[in-house]
């Protein structure tokens, strides 16, 4: 069974409808990234599944159950989401225990996870003092205090320089590893790209596709192409014509192969003893996949046409 | 539940609310004691203005020296909306609601826990009181032993009021959760609009929630002495804190209700 189930979830806002009959599962020990363009429902889609917003319609359980009936939600689930705040006059370690002492969670939790967060020197500080990044720490160590099972982080990479980035990226993948299913939502997939297994697309409210981070690179056509350097471009064009392969000069000196790898286009080559300055393979982005799946058109480089 | 309450009370300690409160309540207190020494007698229902001070020594005077801070009870009513509005203005609302993902739980909590600091409010403007008016009581000459005398007369009264206007507090939290529009609907309606009410409508003081109070606090020698206050007609204390009680759960009720509606976003 998956850590997370969604079935169908649905909510409007008067005439809005936020999230469209949503269904996605997230697996235990992997980080699946919940990923769309602003105003994609992310934020409302986790605020359901931890009974925050009510939906219009759905479910979404935690191995089965919904979270308002988890006996010890912050034992089973843990939470970071976008405009939470902290009273300002409130020190961070006080925060801690207080929700530690709701939770009945022991109390020495509190400075455990400050320590790993890495505020374990500013416990005593009031969190109205505290920076963007520094909230999000705190943020996340309150997520911890349970020790959960499950994790959800809206945009936790928000606030964060880059090393609290590469910190939270090393953070969730050993999250990931030792058995736990993360999910973590982000407008930006490059920012993600290195952290997740699994991604979650989400535009206008509905899903898009749910793939392993593998199938969104096949899907990007990350061997879709070369690129060639060479003084006889004109000849070049001529001769991959002639082989069937979709090729076009972009300058004076550079021409594109759609589709095409190195081991197909090198022999050819050689065969024809076309001079050639460089050879380099054509990257789609996923970052390009991901803004044409969120655009609406559904097309995109995946769908190029390849070499007969 | 008690688990609930103790992390309830360390969230509100945990902020200079109930401190700052608890200091205007004992500042008011002072004031409120030194008009205790200054209000003379009636004689034959005509008030003595002239200046100069008293020292209480009939029953009446000093049960009003001892409940001299009796209507901070408005501050524990702050108190109670305070510690649910707070939640909202600052939007840590979202992680008691992870904590606790029952809205009626949530309310419930608060509804006890600002019933407990209210009593706890009371404890300290009493105690304030006992050494405050105390230590003025003897300087004057007074009977400091004839004023304890009268604490068990009039404390059980000022803790049931502060708790009851707590919980009223947290009602109207509840319903109003933004902080501003809450606090002035509360002091809209006490100082301003409830002594309306009054003056338009004939008998309409036993019926608010000011009248309840001093009919639940059973100091009706205050205010002059005999038989409550001048001219008006009060129910019996526990009318009264029954009817405190359910103006109370009345505003706790619909606001659980539109609580446990609400979507946090």
């Amino acid at each position: 069974m998956p850590a997370i189930e969604v079935n169908g979830l649905t909510k409007r806002f008067g005439p809005v409808v936020a999230v469209d009959d949503l269904s996605f599962a997230v697996p235990a020990g992997r980080v699946t990234g919940f990923l769309g363009p602003n105003g994609a429902g992310k934020t409302t889609t986790l605020r359901m599944l931890l009974g925050l917003v009510h939906a219009t319609s759905g479910s979404a359980t935690f191995d089965g159950t919904p979270y308002q009936d988890l006996p010890d939600p912050l034992r089973r689930v843990g939470a970071v989401l976008e405009a939470t705040s902290f009273h300002p006059g409130r020190r961070a370690i006080h925060h801690l225990r207080m929700v530690a002492m709701g939770a009945g969670l022991p109390l020495g939790r509190a400075e455990e996870v400050l320590d790993l967060v890495g505020l374990g020197d500013v416990a005593r500080r009031r969190v109205g003092g505290f920076s963007l990044g520094m909230r999000q720490r705190l943020e996340l160590a309150t997520a911890l205090l349970g020790d959960p099972q499950v994790l959800i982080l809206d945009e936790p990479a928000n606030g964060l320089d880059p090393q609290g980035i590469l910190w939270l990226r090393t953070f969730l993948r050993h999250q990931a590893a030792s058995g736990r299913a993360v999910l973590v939502s982000s407008h930006l997939l490059s920012e993600m790209e290195e952290t997740v297994d699994e991604v979650v697309i989400l535009a206008a409210g509905r899903l898009v596709m749910q793939t392993t981070l593998a199938g969104l690179a096949a899907r990007a056509g990350r061997h879709g192409g070369m690129r060639v350097r060479s003084p006889e471009a004109d000849r070049l064009v001529d001769v991959l014509a002639g082989a069937g392969a979709m090729a076009r000069r972009v300058d004076a000196e550079h021409v594109v192969v759609d589709g095409a790898t190195p081991e197909w286009l090198g022999p050819i080559l050689a065969h024809h003893q076309i001079v050639c300055y460089g050879l380099a393979e054509e990257r789609g982005s996923l970052e390009d996949v991901f803004l044409s799946l969120t655009s609406g058109d559904g097309g995109g480089p995946g769908s190029i046409g390849h070499p007969g | 539940m008690i688990r609930l309450v103790r992390a309830e009370w360390l969230k509100l300690r945990t902020t200079a609310v109930p401190w700052v409160l608890a200091i205007i309540a004992v500042v008011l207190d002072a004031l409120f004691i030194l008009t205790v020494f200054l209000t003379k007698p009636n004689v034959g229902g005509v008030r003595d203005t002239s200046a100069g001070y008293i020292v209480p020594h009939t029953v009446t005077q000093l049960r009003d020296l001892v409940g001299a801070g009796f209507e901070t009870y408005l501050l524990a009513m702050l108190l109670g909306a305070l510690c649910i509005t707070t939640e909202f203005r600052h939007k840590t609302v979202t992680t008691s609601f992870l904590v606790v993902p029952r809205r009626a739980t949530f309310v419930t909590v608060k509804l006890v826990t600002a019933a407990v600091a209210g009593i706890g409010l009371a404890v300290g403007v009493l105690v304030a009181t006992v050494i405050g008016g105390g230590a003025a009581l003897a300087a004057r000459g007074g009977s400091f032993t004839a004023m304890l005398h009268q604490v068990p007369a009039v404390a059980p009264g000022m803790l049931l009021v502060f708790a009851l206007f707590a919980i009223l507090g947290v009602g109207v939290g509840s319903l109003l959760t933004n902080q501003v529009a809450a606090i002035t609907a509360l002091l809209g309606w006490f100082v301003v609009a409830q002594n309306i009410l009054i003056g338009l409508v004939h008998g309409a003081l036993k019926w608010v929630p000011s009248g309840a109070a001093e009919a639940a606090a059973n100091l009706s020698v205050r205010n002059g002495g005999g038989g409550g206050i001048v001219g008006f007609e009060l129910f019996t204390w526990w009318q009264g804190a029954l009817l405190l009680l359910g103006y109370g759960v009345a505003f706790a009720a619909v606001g659980w209700a539109v609580m446990t509606r609400r979507d946090i976003t």
